[in-house]
């Protein structure tokens, strides 16, 4: 994600303004959120959501030796918690990184966008686990056979339509089926 | 026979290829917030099936620091790996190059290290050990994010394949921060390895991938070869860009190192670094002839503190002690034929 300032650098600042009861979202690069900050426009740190460093300026750290680590520096007012792992977001923005699997369900609005910041995306692409493949596919095709019924509508091919929401109704109950077993 | 002491290809620019998969165990926390007692369960859960295909499992909590240590020059496992202190284990198949680290960042580091340019043959490896554990563990996963791992920068496929270069032309032609900025428009990153400040005496960088969520492993591995392949071309234009008098003084100069490297009566380790890549620079170059690369991949791991310490029946007592053993196992390597 770009900073929505310059335009230029990658958004590494994310906080949350409050004016007259209605929230805005900034997101912006370390070097204009500083320049805010000495002009006394970005006043409201403590309402902060996060600071995650720029992914790609490790670049230059890293060649001169750096490692590890996505440096926080970030304070966060709610304090939700984790029921798996009792994390806390501000604990995950410290340590950079997530107390358990949950976690992501947890706090995905959190998260989302500095997952975002650091991999231009958030939707997986890649390999599925063995145990994950036959669901995955099988969800992949009832969004497909869906988005087909609705087009089917649109085209007031009902026929067809009513083939579909056919189709669509066996592969569901097939599915709750397989869950009951 | 490890990855170290035998060459691959394009040895005259990539030392090594390394494939790492990133994968947690559901019904644990991650490892931070991972107890002794969870630790120990997993160690124990993942030795059956890997025991059963013939890796040695060695247990980091009852390594001494320096038997730890000489893992992390053998590159298995990472500094931060060496010296944790909660119960952690490395599972390892030297032979086939493949290591996997369990409780290190994630519950299970799945890596496989080979010479020169071989990363399908590496990621190869790794997959296949990582199959076989997807067989008995449920890895924490989602649709949407893909491999769920402790650090968001691994999310996705949480695969991290890197490869070490050997850029000695492009290093002295001042041309690596520019190369840095441009890796980093295609989500990759290069670290400088050895050597204390800027970390370019030993001329050695590590190329890996910065993303690992939407894109694939197949894409990742195509997008880091063709990136590899550019960049060793850049390297062989710039070597052979060096001509005339230039040439005449870095002949010298390399020569003059290969004479220390062989006959020098003490060499502290970071001296060791600056020879070592003047010695393999003159062999890319044809001006060192009798010296190989194998035997200097055994010395980049055998003349390093902890490896070298525990080769030697007597401990040597002292920095000096230690610089002359040094320059005494680097002769014996280089009389060896
Ligand atoms: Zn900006
Ligand atoms: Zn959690």
């Amino acid at each position: 994600m770009l900073c929505e300032k310059c335009k230029k650098r990658t958004a590494t600042v994310f906080y949350n303004e409050n004016i007259n009861g209605k929230t805005r979202a900034y997101s912006l690069c370390g070097e204009c959120a500083a320049k805010l900050r000495e002009k006394g426009d970005l006043q409201d740190i403590t309402s902060m959501i996060g600071t995650f460093a720029d992914p790609f300026s490790e670049l230059h750290d890293n060649l001169f030796g750096g490692f590890f680590g996505l440096p926080t520096q970030m304070s966060v007012p709610a304090e939700k918690k984790c029921g798996t792992c009792g994390c806390s977001y501000s604990d995950i923005a410290r340590d950079g990184r997530v107390g358990c699997a949950e976690c992501y369900t947890v706090f995905s609005n959190e998260l989302s966008r500095m997952i975002q910041s650091v991999h231009g995306t958030t939707t997986h692409t890649g390999k599925i686990p063995a145990r994950h493949r036959a669901q995955q596919e099988r969800a992949r095709k009832l969004e497909n056979l869906k988005k087909s019924m609705k087009d089917a509508i649109t085209n007031e091919d009902f026929e067809r339509a009513a083939a579909l929401r056919d189709e669509i109704r066996q592969m569901e109950s097939e599915g709750t089926k397989k869950e009951e077993e | 026979m490890a990855w170290y002491n035998t060459t691959g290809q394009s040895a005259d620019t990539v030392i090594s290829s390394r494939v790492r998969l990133a994968r947690n165990i559901n019904g644990y926390p991650f490892v931070s917030r991972l107890d002794a007692n969870g630790a120990n369960e997993i160690i124990e859960k993942v030795s059956i099936p890997l025991d059963a295909s013939g890796f040695r499992k060695i247990n980091f909590a009852d390594l001494s620091p320096i038997m730890a240590t000489s893992y992390v020059e053998r590159h298995y496992v990472s500094p931060e790996f060496a010296t944790k202190e909660s119960p952690h284990a490395l599972f390892l198949m030297e032979q086939q190059g493949i290591a996997v680290m369990v409780c290190e960042e994630d519950h299970l580091r799945i890596q496989s290290i080979l010479p020169g340019l071989a990363l399908e043959e590496a990621y190869k490896n790794a997959s296949n050990t990582e199959k076989r554990l997807d067989e008995d563990f449920d890895f924490s996963y989602s649709e949407q994010l893909g491999y769920l791992t402790h650090c968001p920068t691994n999310l996705g496929t949480g695969m991290r394949a890197s490869v070490m270069m050997f850029l000695p032309a492009l290093t002295r032609a001042g041309y690596m921060n520019s190369l840095a900025n441009q890796l980093s428009k295609l989500g990759l990153t290069v670290r400088g390895l050895f050597g204390e400040g800027s970390g370019t005496a030993g001329y050695m960088y590590q190329i890996s991938n910065q993303i690992t969520l939407g894109i694939t492993e197949e894409e990742t591995l195509k997008k880091m070869n063709d990136a590899i392949r550019q960049i060793s071309e850049s390297e062989q234009k710039a070597r052979k860009a060096i001509t005339g008098d230039a040439l005449e003084r870095l002949s010298d100069h390399i020569l003059r190192s290969e004479g220390i490297l062989k006959y020098a009566y003490m060499i502290s380790s970071s001296e060791f670094i600056k020879l070592f890549a003047d010695v393999r620079f003159g062999i890319a170059l044809g001006i060192v002839s009798n010296i190989t690369y194998e035997q200097l991949g055994t010395l980049l791991v055998e003349a390093m503190p902890a490896t070298l310490t525990l080769s030697s029946e007597n401990t040597p007592k002292g920095e000096s002690a230690r610089d002359k053993l040094r320059a005494q196992k680097i002769q014996n390597i280089l009389n060896k034929k």
